[in-house]
């Protein structure tokens, strides 16, 4: 069927080989410095082994397409005191509910006590409104462009049902914005791959301030190895060429414009604002708020959060996520990397989550560097 | 997070349809892809589709990696090779 990907060897062989000899032909010895952006693409690259097949000459850093990561500690906490008010269903995407806040996590607040469930869809959450009209129901709102318009919808629904006992914690975040913070933080980057499906929604002219502000290439790349070698081929192919463009290495998904209905419904539901990222601080336009006619559907309207941290951050316990999710040290340059952070015992998110970029270096045995 | 699966429309009912894969079918909502018709395949994520794939590019995308394989055949012994995986492809669990 021409929707499935192949994973055949031969063309992965050949574009391997390809991408290392364009490099090498390059003057100076530096490795290429690649960026994936999307944690989906970290899994994919460290699961097929591509990273170390495509060294020395190319080095990939894994960035902060991870929303479960990139979720700040004082926004954990705060969805922590939500699962902890009366009356309160909590209904969150998987990971976030291993993931440790300043004191406690999800899952440990689930064990004491609080209602917190694990959905697929916020229509699910929606659906537990629906259902249990004495409760009032939060959806976390996590995830990039590529979920944002769905947690959008839901919200659309839910107004125009009146189901008032909905309401979202949106912690969405835009992606453009954090590639710029990246860059404009003094990362040293040669090219940028471009996430697949956050591209999906975007449309791949999102991604044009990058050759035009900065002077980096962008492939966009789909989620199999052959689609992610064909983009870093593409990659190199015009940072050697030094003609720094957006390639869309992902034409069966992505388009120059995206969807327009999920962007249309995304600006009639949030307005943009600034967003707090675990690594990258406060980034101006990077966030999603609900706008005012959705006030009752607004959690940080309707409940009391903290709003600092409540004890201590991961930060202060030697996590070096932060640093992870910019690029600046790979995982096993942590010094928890393996010892007293692993994904049974995780100190931090990046740890958790199952695309954060030290869990997929720990489970596809990178734990060398 | 932001992964999609490639999923086949078998009936639509208004602003949803019927998705299946190997067997499997599921209902997701088309409210961000109104424009997608029966037959068609969508990236489904967190149960909504978020895109109609464009089968005319995946076929052209899978004719460029066939003309990679062609153009270098497999030969006896290579080892610096992703090990290809048993799993159908694109299972990998969405979130």
């Amino acid at each position: 069927m021409t929707m499935e990907h192949p994973r055949a060897a031969g063309p992965a062989r050949a574009l391997i080989g390809a991408i290392r000899r364009r490099a090498s032909a390059r003057a100076g010895r530096e490795p290429l410095r690649l960026m994936e952006f999307c944690g989906g693409h970290t899994h994919a690259i460290m699961r097929y082994g591509l990273r170390e097949a495509l060294a020395p000459e190319i080095h990939l850093l894994s960035g902060p397409g991870c929303p479960v990561c990139v979720t700040s500690d004082s926004d954990i906490d705060a969805a922590i005191a939500l699962a902890s008010v009366p009356g309160t269903v909590v209904a969150t995407f998987g990971d976030l509910v291993r993931v440790p806040g300043t004191r406690s996590s999800l899952q440990e607040a689930r064990a004491a006590g609080a209602d917190v469930r694990i959905v697929y869809s916020a229509l699910d959450a929606l659906e537990i409104a629906r259902r249990s009209p004495n409760r009032a129901v939060v959806m976390l709102g996590i995830g990039f462009e590529t979920t944002a318009p769905t947690v959008a919808a839901a919200l659309e629904m839910a107004r125009a049902e009146k189901q008032t006992n909905f309401s979202v914690l949106s912690l969405h975040k835009r992606t453009p914005p954090a590639m710029r913070a990246i860059l404009n933080g003094g990362a040293r980057l040669d090219g940028i791959i471009g996430p697949g499906h956050v591209t999906a929604i975007t449309g791949w002219r999102a991604w044009e301030f990058l050759p035009v502000e900065f002077g980096i290439p962008c492939a966009v790349a789909g989620f199999e190895p052959l689609d992610l070698l064909h983009a870093i081929d593409q990659l190199v192919a015009a940072i050697v060429a030094r003609t720094p463009r957006v390639v869309n290495a992902y034409p069966r998904g992505v388009t120059a414009e995206g969807n327009a209905t999920a962007e249309a419904l995304l600006v009639r539901v949030f307005e943009v604002g600034h967003a707090d990222w675990r690594g990258l601080g406060n980034v101006p336009e990077s966030g999603l708020s609900p706008r005012p006619k959705y006030a009752v559907h607004d959690a940080r309207r309707r409940f009391a959060l903290p709003a600092t941290v409540a004890g201590k951050t991961a930060v202060a316990r030697g996590c070096r996520c932060g640093d992870v999710l910019r690029g600046a040290i790979d995982p096993a340059e942590c010094p928890l990397f393996g010892g007293a952070c692993t994904p049974g015992r995780p100190v931090g998110p990046c740890m958790v989550s199952s695309e954060g970029a030290c869990a997929a270096h720990y489970r596809y045995g990178g734990r060398a560097g | 997070m932001c992964l999609a699966i490639p999923l086949h429309i078998t009936a639509i009912d208004g602003e949803w349809a019927t998705v299946t894969r190997g067997g499997v079918a599921r209902r997701v909502s088309l409210v961000l892809t109104p424009e997608a018709r029966m037959g068609d395949h969508v990236l489904v994520h967190a149960g909504f589709a978020i895109a109609v794939l464009d089968e005319e590019e995946a076929r052209a995308t899978l004719a460029l990696f066939a003309e990679l394989e062609n153009a270098h055949p497999r030969r006896a012994g290579d080892a610096d090779t992703p090990a290809p995986s048993n799993d159908p492809p694109g299972a990998d669990r969405p979130q």
